[in-house]
């Protein structure tokens, strides 16, 4: 595997994780009775962008890569996931979901190498 | 929406989420998300069929690889509306649900669609990928027990 499609991988993960945190970060206003309706409507958008050029990324990975090498990054994201969601949002997980996210990580791989 | 009928008006909605207070029956999210598990496992099954059935039929090398071609199967549009109804339940998932909690639940696609393949379209399945839909339902199980009980206590 050569650094550019290294590097694709890594920017792929990065629309994902962002993706995701954009959306959640603009679901989470909707909770409260006064919701700003212009930054939910933003942030979600923003979302939706981000996971579009993931999803062009993903496809441009696959040009280039079987699935079985390509999907163990998939993989990948449920850790990153948690990572970021932790790190940036603040969210707190038990010890046991820990466990969790790995076996899926883990289960994830072996669905797409088999 | 009862909860709302129990809650004071100007409550922070976050403060009742961290009680465990989210909507019930039909819009309970973690309902939702299982609804979302099967709304994207259809659209990819769909598309997939819709994409076997439209193979390279326009004779144009460039739009085959385009993949527009596809768009002339019904198909590949139940497949699309199945996947932007995906979407919307997501986001309905996302506003209850901590980010950390639902994306490695959402996971539960990397057991729907193997299984779906193997049932619907006639693909085979591997030891190693009946290994692998254990792992992520042992996962799945650890995520979601806890939350389980959480749910009959209240």
């Amino acid at each position: 595997m050569t650094i550019h499609l290294l590097l694709l991988v890594l920017l792929s993960q990065i629309f994902l994780v962002a993706g995701q945190l954009l959306l959640k970060h603009g679901m989470s206003y909707t909770q409260h009775a006064t919701a700003p309706f212009g930054r939910v409507v933003c942030e979600v958008l923003a979302g939706v962008c981000m996971l579009t050029l993931w999803f062009f990324s993903w496809m441009a990975l696959l040009q280039q890569l079987d699935l079985s090498q390509v999907y163990p990054f998939e993989g990948m994201s449920p850790v990153l996931l948690v990572i970021a969601a932790t790190v940036i949002l603040g969210e707190r997980q038990s010890r046991r979901s820990r466990v969790g996210v790995g076996l899926i990580a883990l289960g994830t791989v072996l669905v797409g190498i088999s | 929406m009862n909860y709302e009928a129990n809650a004071p008006k100007d409550t922070d909605r976050s403060e009742t989420l961290a009680r465990g207070v989210h909507p019930k029956g039909l819009l309970n999210p973690y309902l939702q998300l299982a609804v979302n598990g099967l709304l994207v496992t259809a659209s990819e099954l769909l598309l997939k069929r819709g994409a076997t059935a439209t193979t390279q039929v326009s004779g144009s090398p460039w739009l085959d690889s385009l993949g527009i071609t596809t768009l002339g199967s019904g198909w590949v549009w139940a497949g699309i509306a199945s996947g932007i109804a995906g979407l919307v339940s997501w986001l309905y998932v996302l506003r209850w649900v901590p980010l950390s909690i639902a994306f490695p639940l959402a996971s539960v696609v990397h057991v729907l669609i193997p299984l779906g393949s193997w049932f619907f379209l006639g693909e085979t399945m591997s030891l190693l990928r009946w290994c692998g839909i254990t792992l992520v339902m042992t996962g799945i199980w650890c995520l979601a027990n806890p939350l389980m009980r959480a749910e009959e206590a209240l």
